[in-house]
């Protein structure tokens, strides 16, 4: 079929592969039924499948980290060192899904955690590890206990644990609940939680391949990443690589929140035009009213004034030329009638709140941030304000260990840039409101 | 030899040195808070950031590309580096704020984000005048503050343990004081709690913060928020000199500086020594300085009556003289220094009595295999090396027996150490060279003696692993020019005083001398010359004439000590 529009393709007939309509899919009865652990099976039995040739199928498919930095994911698997004897080696899928406008993680949890479990279990061959870890928000308490009683099941057939179906590979899967830290989602601190360390981000180098977790070499992955696994040995890595935009392809889960109608996550190709995702899939804004602007990728990815979203697909080389980035494609949708420094005030509070106060340019920056984005949002702000603000993100961005200091500093970079009249107009306003004469102060 | 290139200036280095350190250690200052050179460097305080640069390769050739003019070519990093966790390599080229703008500016930036929720308190913040945040803001931070908020506020002057005093808001999370215990001492009875900002170092639940080396915390305190709950606001920084000596709790010799306003000691330090204690002190040894200023002995005594030092002098003389010397005992001291024990060896031996002896102060378990050791006495190993035996049971049966006359004790209680009792002394006469008036042997001294305490001397302690090492007079006592017996210059060697300081005043002078004084103002008394022009020269003849001791001069020991065995010394 032609193309309609984008590069995904003609996404209307797409079907879903990590959503399937399929009821209780979440139940390992109907996952098996519905061609469920195949690949893992397929890969143990088969002996073409050696763990180089999964990885390389992985490589194959052009999967990318579905977290937000968008790694390939098969390259990374081949960072992992060689195996050498008595040296344990890590696995971990990062569900501490906590970005704000992020929540298709949950969506798989909740409905295909299965394939999450099988993806896992299929990267451990393919990195020859016998151990991996499931680290998951503690917020999601529900899914996890319902997680749990899904792992014991596929324990108990066989699927996880001592020789698996019978092929001699053997490979144990902990799930870890997490205490609800916006920081224990960066890798490196998702690591120090996990040993039961304070979740301050460690100092790279060493990377996780070469010093994870307990001091081993450790991949981390996000959730969708490695749920996407299953269905890449089953359908090859060419199905995938064909799926989508061509350099960062495959099916990926829209979070789509905000002023539209129709909000929630979607499974859709990679590419998709982002007007085709707010106009069609999510219904278009609600009330009628007109797009002010869009935050593709979750709360730290620059935002897009509704004027920049013209032909720009869901993709990295698309959002990168035209001012933002993929993130975790969850999408903040606003309309006319935001106020966009009540947004930012929002973020800001986000950033500080989060920041694990391990390094002086965002522990402090963060706070100051917000403080000044409150005072120009309660009408107390200054002109000379928005020039600290942005002095204030060149003091943070790429000073700290993690990203986090740049997360928190970008929303308010491109959101001044991009909306400063409002700014503007705000920090004016309250100059009018203390009696000040404008004239005189804009001369 | 590989070559890094800092600042234009190129330097040569063998291994994989950390940048930091090696800027250090070559006189070129980086600023940095969370960085030490005996913990992990978690890079947390951004404060040492610098450019950094390597030389780029050719993939074929594996040799660096070279420009025009035959350079090297420099693919620079595309941000800032820490400093503390770069390893040098070969060719690297590194700009810190002396040749970069972009880093002295992250520098200033760094510290304006450090200030803006630090309590500008230093006023009365015991840190204030020592304080590496205050030190380097004045050298490499903004003037001025575009901060207009209230800043954060945490938990202020919270008891840790029964030694350290936690500031919250002053704290700026290097997390030294964690890694301490989680590194050095191994105790994990601090973390950091809250979040954020909101950041602070504490105890876990149920946990106080009480082991033998917390307050090791508060040196390493870039800012004021540990302080000594023994020593905060008693004295600033600028009003006390601080003196390089060792301390005498333990055998280990730990090295110290002993601080001092108006004669008084006011707390005790560490100095860093890397063969005896590198950067850490106890805290027993840290707070056992009360004794050099309370309880002292004002000037000599006969009987329990006041006189005055000459006198004094003529009745220990004349009481050896007139005694058979074969009735007379000789006790030594582990707590004197190596100089007075020969020399109180030497007075026994011209009048033919029995070599001294000196008492063992074992404390079983006590030690740690650290720091602290089961030995609570400093100068053992000096005693052994002079050829002093340990003073057995005999002298209480010696005693009882009615075979002594005279008890000449140095700088010891062999009452308290229960070696005799007053009664058994009541027929003894006792000539004794003590420094409190809490020594129980006092009551039966029939000469008194008021001796100068290590911190009112000089001399030399041998620790338990054959460390020789000097101690210097950090108080003045009366009648004892303390500056000549510094060897140097007015006060170079105390570093925070000045020519005006409280050295020339009167307060808290004790009336006491050291041995090394006293000791020949009895033996020439007794015809028996010791002219020794200073300590330095009993320490030649020591090093000349005992084996022990050959090579173990002033000179060899100077700041660090000398390991007796380094300098030729027999073992």
């Amino acid at each position: 079929m032609e193309a309609k529009s984008g590069k995904a393709g003609d996404w209307r007939s797409y079907e879903r592969v990590l959503l399937p309509k399929v009821k209780d899919y979440h139940q390992l009865e109907v996952y098996e039924a519905n061609g469920g652990y195949k690949a893992l099976r397929e890969i143990l039995t088969n002996d073409k499948w050696d763990p180089t040739a999964v990885t390389n199928e992985v490589k194959k498919s052009g999967l990318k980290g579905r977290g937000g930095a968008g790694f390939p994911t098969g390259l990374k698997w081949s960072f992992m060192p060689p195996v050498v004897e008595g040296v344990p080696r890590y696995l971990c899928c990062n569900g501490d899904e906590s970005e704000p406008g992020t929540f298709k993680d949950r969506q798989l949890l909740e409905y295909n955690p299965h394939a999450v479990f099988e993806g896992m279990l299929i990267a451990s061959y393919a990195m020859s590890l016998a151990g991996s870890y499931l680290y998951i928000r503690g917020e999601y308490a529900d899914w996890i206990t319902h997680m749990e009683g899904e792992l014991k099941k596929a324990y108990d057939k066989g699927y996880v644990g001592k020789n698996i179906m019978g092929s001699g590979f053997s490979s144990e899967l902990v799930i870890h609940k997490g205490a609800g830290a916006y920081i224990c989602g960066e890798e490196s601190s998702l690591m120090n939680s996990l040993e039961g360390k304070r979740a301050y981000p460690r100092v790279k180098p060493p990377f996780p391949a070469q010093k994870g977790i307990w001091g081993y070499p450790t991949t981390i992955n996000n959730v969708e990443t490695l749920a996407a696994v299953p269905y890449i040995i089953n359908r090859g890595g060419a199905w995938f690589a064909g799926t989508g935009a061509e350099k960062h392809p495959g099916p990926v889960l829209y979070g789509i929140s905000g002023h539209v109608n129709r909000p929630g996550v979607y499974e859709y190709p990679t590419g998709m035009l982002m007007t085709d995702l707010i106009y069609e899939v999510a219904g278009g804004i609600r009330g009628g009213k007109k797009l002010k602007a869009v935050v593709p990728g979750g709360s730290s990815t620059p935002v897009l004034r509704a004027d920049m979203i013209e032909g720009v697909t869901m993709d990295a080389d698309s959002l990168r030329e035209a001012g933002s980035m993929m993130g975790t494609s969850g999408m903040l949708v606003m309309d006319e009638d935001t106020d966009m420094v009540s947004f930012l005030r929002r973020i800001t509070h986000f950033y500080h709140h989060e920041s694990c106060g391990q390094c002086t340019p965002c522990r402090e920056g963060t706070g100051w941030l917000e403080n000044i984005v409150t005072r120009i949002d309660e009408g107390e702000g200054h002109l000379r304000d928005l020039d600290l603000l942005v002095d204030l993100c060149s003091e943070m961005e790429g000073r700290t260990v993690c990203a986090l200091a740049d997360a928190a500093a970008w929303p308010v970079r491109y959101t001044i840039d991009r909306f400063r009249s409002e700014f503007e107009a705000k920090c004016r306003a309250s100059l009018v409101s203390s009696g000040i004469d404008l004239a005189e102060v804009s001369a | 030899m590989p070559s890094v290139t800092i600042d234009g200036q190129t330097f040569e280095f063998e291994g994989r040195p950390g940048l930091l350190q090696f800027c250090l250690q070559h006189g070129l200052e980086v600023p940095h808070f969370c960085y030490h050179p005996a913990m992990s460097a978690p890079a947390n305080c951004r404060q040492c950031l610098v450019d950094v640069g390597t030389p780029e390769m050719d993939r074929e050739t594996r040799q660096p590309r070279l420009d025009e003019a035959g350079n090297p070519v420099i693919r620079f990093f595309p941000k800032l580096q820490t400093s503390c966790t770069m390893e040098i390599t070969d060719g690297m080229v590194v700009k810190s704020h002396r040749s970069s703008e972009a880093v002295e500016r992250a520098q200033k930036d760094n510290l304006e984000l450090l200030l803006i929720n630090h309590p500008l308190d230093c006023p009365i913040c015991d840190q204030a005048g020592h304080c590496p945040l205050q030190i380097q803001a004045y050298k490499y931070g903004p003037e001025g503050s575009r901060f207009e908020f209230e800043k954060v506020n945490k938990p202020k002057h919270i008891p840790l343990g029964p030694q350290v005093m936690l500031d919250g808001e002053r704290c700026i999370n290097c997390t030294r004081c964690v890694r301490f215990t989680t590194e050095i001492s191994e105790s994990h009875q601090l973390t950091i709690i809250e979040r954020g900002v909101r950041n602070y170092p504490m105890t876990p639940p149920g946990v106080t913060f009480d082991e033998p080396y917390s307050m090791n915390v508060i040196d390493i305190c870039p800012v004021g928020a540990l302080t000594s709950r023994d020593s905060r606001f008693k004295a600033r920084i600028w009003e006390m000199s601080r003196t390089a000596s060792v301390t005498t709790g333990g055998a280990n010799g730990n090295n110290c500086y002993y601080w001092v306003k108006d004669n008084q000691i006011m707390k005790v330090t560490p100095r860093d020594n890397p063969s005896v204690n590198e950067y850490w002190l106890p805290d027993e040894e840290r707070l056992d300085y009360h004794r050099f200023n309370d309880d002292r002995p004002e000037g000599p005594a006969i009987g329990k009556i006041k006189t005055d030092w000459n006198a004094a002098y003529d009745a220990a003389a004349s009481l050896l003289k007139d005694a058979d010397a074969s009735r007379v005992v000789f006790m030594g001291s582990a707590y004197a220094t190596v100089e007075d024990n020969y020399l109180l060896m030497k007075l026994a031996a011209s009048l033919g009595a029995d070599a001294p002896t000196y008492i063992p102060h074992i404390e079983e378990g006590h030690g740690d295999d650290w720091l602290r050791t089961d030995d609570r006495s400093p100068n053992r190993e000096g005693c052994e090396r002079l050829g002093m035996m340990p003073a057995g049971d005999s002298l209480a049966a010696r005693l009882n027996a009615g075979e002594v006359d005279v008890l000449y004790v140095l700088e010891e209680d062999p009452v308290a150490a229960g070696l005799a009792t007053t009664e058994q002394l009541a027929n003894v006469r006792v000539i004794l060279h003590a420094y409190n008036t809490t020594n129980q042997t006092m009551p039966a001294a029939d000469v008194f003696l008021p001796a100068a305490t290590v911190v009112e001397t000089v001399g030399t302690f041998v620790n338990h692993k054959g460390h020789a090492q000097r101690v210097r007079p950090a108080k003045a006592i009366r009648g004892m020019n303390r500056t000549l017996m510094m060897e140097v210059g007015k006060s170079r060697a105390d570093l925070h005083g000045t020519p005006f300081d409280r050295w020339h005043d009167e307060s808290n002078l004790v009336d006491c001398q050291p041995g090394w004084v006293s000791l020949p103002a009895v033996a020439i008394r007794l015809g028996h010359a010791m002219d020794y022009r200073g300590p330095k020269y009993i320490m030649h003849e020591i090093a000349d004439s005992i084996d022990a001791f050959d090579g173990a001069t002033y000179a060899a020991m100077g700041e660090q000590g000398v390991r007796l065995e380094d300098v030729g010394a027999a073992v």
